[in-house]
């Protein structure tokens, strides 16, 4: 392993439980997750380099030193929608890879008050009639995107309800998940219809939660990890012209390509892996439309296949390529910040042999990571136990 | 535009749209756009510059008022505010994208109860979308086209 010293590892991981923390507040939410993820990697607040955080809300990550500790750190704060996670992730990677030092600690969290977002139109510069004619509702543009994707690779709505019947199946074994009860297929479909073809149980709904990583450089993290997990890498990307995102009056036809096929042929290039190689995946869930669409954007198999994988159980725990083995974000829910990370605390475990729930067997070595959000960015990652 | 007599007769007042920069024309309607000289590109409302080339200004376009229906869904709860509700009340909005050949435009579809398929022909309309001081306040829409031959 004589280019260790170019790599960085993920050596500690620590997660909250998501759902709601009404009476925490969110900076305490986030220390918890960075104590946990301190006490796996068996290091203490002080012996942290570099941080950086990120959260969708209002508080300062970069308050977080009063809770841990004001050792006099630099603290980066990220603000990147559902990809806060990743990015923070990503910007300490590269913070080690400079130089900053040996360990870096990334940290994502949120405590979202109940119910689907409500997004402004000036904040994404749109005009107010979008908003007032009722056109600024997210899980319009899931449905929309969902049925579209449905009738251009024939693949049928009860797919909608495997993904989340599987969601929760995962979510009912994870002690830290949010929505733990099983759902049949049948279940899914029934309920009531928010967007068709996406029913209430198709959507992930925003809630609480925090995650945290402590990443290490090179042969400090064989001396703090038995099982360290190397980031073998992360890419972000934002959409080019064309791609189909949320709160667009207008489409250009065509094809619709979207950032998270950039973002994870970057990553897979940088890896030096093929999507085939992948032995376990989280995917953005926003709904169980999206967990299809990114099972073909990111080349995990070919547009169309989902139908008959999802029937098969090709995407369950004991499946050839198990996805959202925690839940996901059906399973999750949503803190914005915290959920990228989340999914890398998931597949590290997985990658360990450590997962809170259902355990992927054959010791996995390969893992990939995949978040996508507004206004069209999205960030992958490749996780390997080498 | 034609008037709309609000509630009680008393009162006539003009009717409005919910954006006057939408629309190049009132009676027929037509929705105004922008195209760009460099790459063609169409752009539902205009902007400064054009998103794919970054060329500026983009010229005045005015859109096709028939195509068909490139995805769907159907709002079935009340959105949240900035959403206004018509004095009417909410009731269920079908909404899509509508293919007009040089742009995908996103707008409500009439009926709302209909069962709607992609590739439905429609053709551009507008439904009153709330009132206030200014009068009826009206925003486009699509409505199915039963006469265009599938």
């Amino acid at each position: 392993m004589s280019d260790r010293a170019n790599h960085v590892y993920v050596v500690g991981a620590g997660l909250t439980r998501f759902g709601r923390h009404d009476d925490v507040a969110d900076l305490d939410l986030a220390a918890d997750a960075v104590r946990q993820a301190l006490g796996d990697a068996h290091i203490a607040w002080p012996d942290v380099d570099f941080a950086v955080g990120g959260t969708n809300g209002e508080t300062k990550p970069d308050n977080l030193p009063t809770y841990l500790g004001l050792t006099g750190l630099p603290f980066v704060t990220v603000r990147n929608g559902c990809a806060t996670g990743a990015v923070a992730m990503l910007t300490a990677a590269s913070a080690l890879r400079t130089g900053v030092g040996d360990i870096a600690v990334a940290v994502g969290y949120d405590n979202h008050a109940r119910g689907a977002f409500n997004s402004s139109p000036a904040r994404y510069g749109i005009a107010d009639w979008y908003g007032e004619t009722g056109m600024m509702v997210t899980t319009q543009y899931f449905a929309m995107k969902a049925r579209r994707y449905l009738f251009d690779h024939d693949i049928s709505e009860e797919t909608l309800g495997r993904v989340s019947a599987k969601a929760f199946a995962n979510a009912a074994d994870n002690p830290l998940a949010w929505r733990r009860d099983p759902l049949t297929v049948e279940q899914v479909m029934a309920a009531d219809m928010v967007n068709p073809p996406l029913t209430r149980y198709m959507f992930c709904a925003p809630d609480a939660g925090a995650a945290a990583l402590v990443l290490a450089r090179g042969d400090r993290a064989f001396d703090l990890c038995e099982s360290p997990v190397r980031l073998a890498a992360v890419s972000l990307r934002g959409r080019r012209f064309g791609s189909f995102e949320v709160f667009s009056p207008w489409l250009t036809p065509g094809d619709h390509l979207s950032p998270s096929v950039d973002a994870s042929a970057a990553a897979f290039a940088a890896a030096g892996v093929a999507p085939g190689d992948v032995q376990v995946a989280q995917l953005q869930d926003t709904d169980s439309g999206a967990e299809i669409i990114h099972m073909g954007e990111t080349g995990l198999c070919a547009h169309g296949a989902q139908e008959k994988l999802l029937a098969d159980g090709f995407t369950e725990v004991g499946g050839a390529l198990p996805i959202n083995t925690d839940g996901g974000l059906l399973g999750n829910g949503e803190p914005v910040g915290a959920s990228g990370l989340r999914q890398v605390h998931e597949v590290v475990r997985q990658l360990q042999g450590r997962a809170l729930g259902r355990q992927v067997l054959n010791r996995p070595q390969i893992g990939f990571t995949h978040v996508y959000g507004a206004p069209g960015i999205s960030a992958c990652s490749v996780l390997v136990r080498d | 535009m034609q008037e709309s007599q609000l509630e009680g007769g008393a009162v006539t007042q003009r009717r409005v749209t919910v954006d006057a920069t939408l629309f190049a024309s009132d009676d027929p309607v037509r929705l105004a756009a922008g195209r760009c000289d460099g790459c063609a590109t169409v752009v539902f409302p205009s902007q400064d510059s054009c998103p794919r080339c970054s060329h500026r200004p983009l010229a005045a376009h005015v859109l096709a008022t028939a195509g068909t229906v490139w995805t769907w869904t159907r709002q079935e709860f009340a959105p949240k505010p900035p959403f206004r509700v018509s004095r009417d009340g909410w009731a269920p909005k079908a909404l899509g994208y509508v293919d007009l050949g040089d742009v995908l435009v996103e707008g409500w579809l009439v009926p709302s109860a209909r069962a709607w398929r992609i590739g439905d022909r429609v053709h551009l309309t507008t439904v009153p979308a709330w009132t206030d001081e200014r009068g009826v306040v009206h925003t486009f829409a699509f409505e199915f086209d039963a006469e265009a031959p599938a």
